[in-house]
């Protein structure tokens, strides 16, 4: 579809404050997606435009942050490095957690390559089984929609009784450049966020762990999102997946 | 490529691997920048200081969300910092109770760095740059920048509270943005 590089200019410069919305956000949404990666003009100007928007951000004067948050941040490190080894030991453990998941007819996976490293099973996974096991847990399969590939998916897992969802993929591809993947739940059309945007390990592992009431959702779906945006609403135009929760 | 710049990228290859001098090293670096530019879209220091705790945070959690081949480390955090705060202000609805600053935006100062910020040289330099080429700008034009990038504004919402056309929104911002772009091209 042939482009008005003019029109384009014009909601790069718009997308490139964070300054759209409604349909120009949607259409610069689409344009990025479909024809800016294609496009030498257009990859120059989004390039050129989120320079003079990280150059902006020098117009205002620097202020010194107060010595408290720095101490915050400083925390959440420690609390993020203790995450960060929890959840290496989680995908080391993840075979033997998606073998259990498999043999409920989950996920259709290959285990090659990573039976060995099963035997180091972790409390996540255990905790997970737990939950497999529990009565009445629900393995839910949330299928690829819209551009994500056929082949990938991820299964949903919780059980009555239980706050906590585990999400788990072996075939989750990469985000885009910038982009990492965002968990959502609905209750009657209206989406909530749930937990930290996430990006699957190098082999294309996921496993979450999410504390959080399940019953009363009736949709999931997990969306390509932008690193550092705080979406209010599903973002459709990249890869995602969904499900109905029953 | 400055020197600044190669530094930065060897400081981002340490985060990558879990670094926290090198973590440190970048808030000292940006953390002025950062929190200077959440304070002034989000007004309130709480905000503020929660936006730059969290954009830190998520530059520690996923490094690997700033890609080199798109640009430089500095306008990729200081992006990064900018998008939390403008959608910390729409998120907690404050753009309402903010409306009389609408048509009063503390203007883009000059020289006056605050005397206990210290900054590398290149940003000094970068920043005269920028609030050179800011009031180089006709003043319609820079008025819809600044209330877009430092209000928190849409367009709708600027030719709202303008009283113009949503046309002649974009039309500024876009002559506006081109200009920027003539003045500081060459020096990123």
């Amino acid at each position: 579809m042939a482009e008005d590089h003019e029109r384009i200019e014009e909601l790069l410069a718009g997308y490139a404050l964070v300054s759209l919305s409604g349909e120009d956000a949607e259409e610069a949404d689409r344009l990025l997606a479909e024809h800016v990666p294609s496009c030498l003009v257009c990859r120059q100007t989004i390039s050129d435009l989120r320079g003079i928007s990280g150059d902006l951000a020098l117009a205002a004067d620097p202020v010194p942050p107060p010595d408290l948050v720095l101490a915050r941040i400083h925390r959440g490190l420690d609390e993020s490095s203790s995450a960060r080894r929890g959840r290496r030991g989680s995908f080391v453990a993840l075979a033997a957690s998606v073998a259990a998941l498999v043999a409920m007819g989950g996920l259709s996976v290959t285990m090659a390559g990573r039976a060995s490293r099963a035997e180091e099973s972790t409390d996540a996974a255990i905790q997970l089984l737990s939950v497999m096991r529990s009565p009445g847990a629900d393995p839910v399969r949330v299928d690829p929609q819209g551009t994500a590939p056929s082949g990938s998916g991820f299964l949903s897992v919780s059980a009555p009784d239980v706050r906590r969802l585990y999400l788990v993929a072996d075939v989750c591809p990469t985000p885009a450049p910038g982009h990492a993947y965002q968990l959502w739940l609905g209750e009657g059309g209206s989406f909530t966020p749930v937990g930290e945007m996430f990006v699957p390990n190098d082999e294309g592992v996921v496993l979450l762990e999410l504390t959080v009431d399940v019953a009363r959702y009736d949709e999931i779906w997990i969306t390509e999102e932008a690193v550092g945006s705080e979406p209010s609403t599903p973002t459709t135009t990249g890869r995602h997946w969904s499900a109905t929760l029953v | 490529m400055r020197d600044e710049e190669v530094q930065d990228l060897e400081l981002h290859r340490r985060l990558s691997t879990g670094d926290r001098g090198a973590f440190d090293e970048l808030y000292a670096r940006y953390g002025a920048a950062a929190y200077g530019l959440a304070l002034r879209i989000a007004v309130q220091e709480a905000v503020a200081q929660e936006v730059v705790q969290e954009a830190f945070l998520a530059l520690w959690r996923a490094p690997e969300a700033y890609d080199p081949a798109r640009g430089t480390f500095r306008t990729f955090f200081l992006s990064l910092v900018h998008h939390r705060a403008v959608d910390a202000v729409r998120r907690e609805e404050r753009l309402r109770q903010r409306s009389e600053r609408a048509s009063n935006l503390e203007p883009v100062r000059g020289e006056d760095v605050a005397d206990e910020v210290v900054e590398g040289a290149y940003l000094s330099v970068r920043r005269k740059q920028v609030r050179e080429a800011l009031t180089t700008l006709p003043p319609e034009q820079r008025q819809v920048v600044e209330l877009a990038y430092f209000g928190g504004y849409t367009q709708t919402r600027i030719a709202q509270d303008l009283g113009i056309p949503l046309g002649t929104v974009k039309t500024r911002t876009l002559a506006a943005m081109r200009k920027l772009r003539r003045a500081l091209s060459g020096e990123d």
